[in-house]
């Protein structure tokens, strides 16, 4: 049998080896959009606890701050605690390096006598300068290639407005310890952190390792106890879990999105299998009449379907890596614009990964393949023998199928309404619901829509009747065209609607001329303006007011969050904060009075509503904070609050501003303003946009943010063209007679060709008009529900009239570009054809 | 006789090339005139080279060797698109398996050499009544085709080849696939309405009865052909 399927299978891959490759390309794109977004999910949140992994080791506990910072005193009570066996304090900083733009160095201040041996500290460097040698601090190998740098080299970073020159000490290889470990990590002595870039007294964090043979919980109730509330124990497990947390949202909707692509790569094993089968009855009938059993005719048909599969898998690995890696870039700026989380450096391929790739490509090459193999290996091989289509049923099967489609969407609708809207994936159920109806509606009704059309020619009119025909075969590439088009139209419409939302916050909320800050703003709360600079630029020619801000991490169910203290009086200011609740006058007394404005997302989040009490945590214990307001706010899925400068200074006492932003009298031009005040503060580390720059640069984070989509959308869109290909392909072999016959009468080459080009642009039309309609339920899904529950925005809706065009037309040329060579193949049929088969 | 005959074969021979073996003849030296009107019934065993013939005077097969030309234009000598408008034009198809197609209506099915020509649409849907109340089925036209029995089916191939009036009508074995009566029915059918509209006809049948309807009885054997 073994020998036979060998046989069998390179005979059939000569004969086609074009429907072939076509399905091995739906496969492998399947595979490669589910392995990008796994790769790039997976190495985000290794790239966040490789950091720490790297410069810790493996540790059992560890103390956090409940916001960022906790004073170090806490340190020798954890020393103390029965149970602790050793234990250590980390400063962690991001630095900017002086002459990059936004180039960050993940600095850890580390306590180089600790009693354990760190796990780098083996390495062959010599450390024993760090302490001594001010501004040592230990880089990675690969980064000091990347910048030059050798042993003794002084690098300038900025911490705020602060500028600190440091000595390159040693090379320290972190990936050693912990492959995905960035190479911007860098580590210095941590009271050198302290002093030179940070603030002194205070750490972010301390290891424990746990003594033999002490209980875990209640070592961390111990701990908790004796340190008090303003730090949390954590386990390395929670603190990952609460990284995944995080971008649990942005991740859950790649991931959805990617195996699109696979469901419509589903639909392409299935037509060519099925067409495989189809030709390949006679053969089928003939083994079984020779004594093959039905399962070894099964497995015959399995065999080479995961083989199939196989291909796919191989080809579909590399590829998925090569799309990771190349946004992986994008993504990373999204994770630390979006989240504060660390970038991604370095991608790895786990084996789960290589696992999960075979997984779904053969998994995915045998669902394709089951129900055509269970059908002929049903029939009998007498029925095998006989001419006869495995077609016939699918048209008595339309109508009720397409009952079944609108059972599913008419359930999944009412339980949404009664049951579903309150539990959080409810979204997700909707849109599967969607997309597994269109299928279902397909074919009944490309059934009513082709078979009623009267023909009065042999144009397109004849094309799109002769579709019908051949329902089971079209159906499947139709629908998943049009699932592909619903993804792509429901996604554009989605972010197009979200970047006009956001335009339009733009515009209210971006008012000041120019904006300022530090390079190193990702660091907070380190990363400060100076007092002085601060008055000097309030003082500057053409300068009329200034806003400033004051930005406070603190953290609220666990979660931090900024709170940011403005001067809620300034004139003109009320822009600052649209209001999504509360009235306006009402709200800026309440705000004086104590009250903070908390940002949609939260709101939403948390269930949070005007008049509730916000519980903050912040480095002074727990606070409570009367809520005045809820505004619109995009800059953040966790959420944010504010509240006035002014309130903020006595609650938390004072403090420094992290930005400004200033407002100049008429007909100043900010960029020149910008220039001014660049060259009256030549060493201090600032970064100034004008009003015009930082809209700009917003609407780049947001393109930036949705390049992977558009990633994702491109790969269903070619898996579905691929999938006009190979149907196309099969009609064109399958139905040789009738081409033949049509020769016969007189139709010349070119009317054949141009009959198959008109089914293609036919499939590519019944494709849109299906998908046009599912993509805009899909966008109401997406922007009224997946997006409120899981981001927390609202997003107005547009119709984002030009897009969409392009992309319907780009859709339609794919879909006659797909049709091209099919049409060339089908129009060299040689008449004779026609004494061969019959056309029933 | 002064008319240019309908169709011509001149010393034509077929080989279809089989890959292994030394090449068969199918045809061998064919030559013969039909002159335009007449009926010749093609008679022989299977695989004496009926078909091929037919498939040449179509032009739907080339010869190896040898001339075929319908109404004095040598179908070789014609670029494929032109040989595909001769066929267009003057050639009409029946067929033994009919090749109806299934996606499409009776009446359909009759208009589809209308439809690949392109002609003036309400003229060829006059045309195809008429010729569906010939044949008995106008009754019939909007069904769909797979509701058609056999001799009904090959009733609408006829139609279907004389839809555009072609000078020469071509048909093989149009009643291989009907039983007695039937083939008698629609034999009958094709012979008057070739008769009425002055077509030529040329069609292949294994039933001796079926070819003593025809002006002349032609047999071939093994590739020669002898007027019986
Ligand atoms: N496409 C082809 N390739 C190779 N050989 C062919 C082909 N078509 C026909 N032949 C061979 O040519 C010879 C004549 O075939 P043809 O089909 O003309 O016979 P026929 O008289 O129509 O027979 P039947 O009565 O069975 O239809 C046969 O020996 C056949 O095997
Ligand atoms: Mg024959």
């Amino acid at each position: 049998m073994i020998r036979y399927f060998l046989a069998a299978w390179i005979a059939h891959l000569r004969k086609a080896p074009s429907l072939f490759l076509l399905s091995v390309l739906g496969v492998a794109l399947g595979v490669a959009s589910v392995v990008a977004i796994q790769i790039i999910n997976r190495n985000a949140i290794g790239a966040f606890s490789a950091g720490i992994k790297a410069v810790s080791g493996e540790v059992d506990l560890t103390v956090l701050g409940q916001t960022t910072t906790f004073p170090e005193e806490l340190y020798s009570q954890v020393l103390a605690t029965e149970g602790v066996a050793a234990a250590w304090p980390l400063y962690q900083i991001d630095v900017a390096l002086a002459d990059r733009d936004a180039f960050f160095l993940q600095v850890f201040g580390v306590d180089l006598l600790a009693p354990v041996r760190l796990p780098w500290n083996s390495s062959p460097a010599d450390l024993s300068q760090a302490l001594f040698e001010p501004g040592w601090i230990a880089v990675t190998p690969s980064l000091a290639q990347e910048m030059g740098w050798s042993i003794g080299d002084p690098i300038d970073v900025t911490s705020g407005t602060r500028r600190v020159q440091l000595v390159i000490g040693a090379l320290v290889d972190f990936k050693k310890v912990s492959p995905l470990a960035s190479r911007k990590l860098a580590v210095m002595d941590i009271a050198q952190v302290q002093g030179l870039l940070g603030s002194s007294g205070r750490i972010h964090q301390i290891d424990v390792q746990i003594q033999e043979g002490t209980h875990t919980e209640e070592l961390i109730l111990r701990l908790q106890n004796r340190l008090g509330p303003s730090v949390q124990i954590v386990t390395p497990r929670q603190r990952e879990e609460q990284a995944a947390d995080l971008m649990g949202a942005f991740r859950l909707n790649l991931t959805a999105l990617s195996w699109i692509s696979l469901f419509v790569g589903l639909f392409l094993i299935y037509t060519s299998t099925q067409a495989s089968l189809l030709r390949r009855r006679l053969e089928f009938g003939l083994l079984r009449s020779v004594g093959a059993t039905r399962a070894q005719v099964f497995g015959l048909i399995l065999g080479e379907v995961s083989l199939l599969g196989l291909l796919g898998v191989i080809l579909g690995l590399p590829m998925g890596y090569w799309v990771a890696q190349s946004n992986v870039e994008m993504v990373s700026a999204t994770l630390t614009n979006l989240y504060l989380l660390q970038e991604i450096d370095s991608l790895q391929l786990s084996p789960s990964l290589y696992a999960l790739a075979a997984g779904i490509g053969l998994g995915g090459a045998m669902a394709g393949a089951f129900f055509p193999a269970i059908d002929i290996s049903r029939k009998n091989s007498k029925d095998l023998l006989t001419a006869f289509t495995l077609h016939e049923k699918a048209n008595s099967l339309a109508l009720p199928v397409f009952g079944m489609g609108w059972l599913v969407l008419t359930l999944t609708a009412l339980w949404f309404w009664f049951l579903g809207y309150s539990w959080k994936p409810a979204g997700f159920v909707l849109a599967v619901a969607v997309l597994v109806a269109l299928p279902l509606l397909t074919p009944f009704l490309i059934q009513q829509i082709c078979g009623r059309i009267k023909t009065r020619g042999f144009g397109l009119g004849y094309s799109l009747k002769s579709l019908a025909a051949r329902l089971q075969t079209t159906s499947f590439a139709v629908s998943s065209l049009a699932i592909a088009v619903s993804m792509l139209l429901g996604i554009t419409l989605m972010i197009g609607s979200f970047r006009k939302t956001v335009e339009v916050w733009v515009q209210t909320t971006v008012q000041a001329d120019i904006y300022l800050t530090t390079p190193s703003w990702r660091a907070e709360p380190e990363a400060t303006l100076d007092a002085e600079l601060v008055s000097a630029l309030a003082a500057h020619p053409g300068v009329v007011s200034v806003d400033r801000l004051r930005r406070l991490l603190v953290s609220i169910d666990n979660k931090r969050i900024s709170l940011v203290g403005v001067d809620m009086d300034l004139s003109g200011g009320q822009s600052r904060f649209p209001l999504l609740k509360g009235d306006r006058m009402e709200v800026l007394g309440k705000v004086q009075q104590g009250g903070v404005l908390i940002s949609e997302p939260l709101a939403r989040k948390s269930r949070l509503d005007v008049g509730d009490l916000l519980q903050v945590y912040a480095g002074a214990g727990k606070l409570e904070f009367p809520i005045a307001g809820i505004y619109y706010d995009y800059t953040s899925e966790l959420g944010s609050a504010a509240m006035d400068l002014a309130v903020m200074g006595e609650i938390f006492g004072p403090g420094p501003i992290h930005s400004l932003s200033l407002y100049l009298e008429e007909g100043r031009d900010p960029e020149r303003v910008v220039d001014e005040i660049k060259a009256r503060f030549p060493d201090t580390p600032l970064q100034i946009r004008s009003n015009q720059r930082l809209r700009e640069e917003i609407f780049e984070i947001f393109d930036q943010t949705f390049a992977v989509v558009r990633i994702l959308q491109m790969m269903s869109l070619l898996i579905a063209v691929c999938g006009i290909m190979l149907t196309l392909l099969v009609l064109a072999r399958e139905r040789i007679s009738e081409l033949a016959l049509y020769q016969a009468l007189g139709a010349s080459r070119l009317q054949i060709f141009r009959l198959f080009v008109g089914k293609g642009l036919g499939m590519g039309l019944i494709a849109l008009g299906l998908g046009s309609a599912g993509g805009t339920v899909l966008a109401a899904i997406l922007i009224f529900v997946i997006n409120r529950t899981y981001f927390g925005w609202t997003i107005q809706v547009y119709w984002p009239g030009w897009p969409v065009l392009q992309q319907l037309a780009t859709i339609l040329t794919a879909a006659l570009l797909a049709s091209l060579y099919p049409a060339l193949r089908a129009s060299k049929t040689p008449a004779v054809e026609l004494s061969r088969d019959d056309l029933q | 006789m002064t008319a240019t005959p309908a169709l011509t074969f001149r010393l034509v021979s077929k080989v279809y090339d089989s890959s292994s073996r030394e090449s068969r003849f199918a045809l061998r030296e064919v030559s013969f005139d039909i002159p335009p009107g007449l009926k010749v019934a093609i008679v022989g065993r299977s695989g004496s080279g009926k078909s091929t013939l037919l498939h040449l005077a179509a032009g739907i097969d080339v010869p190896t060797q040898g001339e075929v030309s319908i109404r004095g234009r040598n179908l070789a000598a014609l670029s494929d698109r032109a040989r595909t408008l001769v066929r267009r034009q003057e050639i009409g198809l029946v067929f033994q398996f009919f090749y109806l197609l299934p996606h499409l209506s009776v009446r359909e099915n009759v208009c589809l050499p209308g439809f690949i020509a392109g002609a003036g649409v309400s003229e060829f849907e006059e045309r195809a009544s008429e010729l569906l109340e010939e044949v008995g089925l106008l009754d019939r036209a909007e069904d769909n085709i797979q509701e058609l029995s056999g001799g009904e089916m090959q009733r609408v191939a006829i139609c279907r080849s004389l839809l555009r009036k072609p000078r020469l009508l071509l048909a093989d074995e149009p009643t291989g696939n009907l039983d007695d009566a039937n083939s008698g029915l629609v034999m009958n059918l094709m012979l008057k309405l070739a008769s009425k509209e002055g077509h030529t006809l040329v069609y292949v049948t294994h039933s001796a009865e079926l070819a003593s309807l025809a002006d002349e009885v032609w047999r071939l054997q093994s590739g020669v052909l002898n007027p019986s």
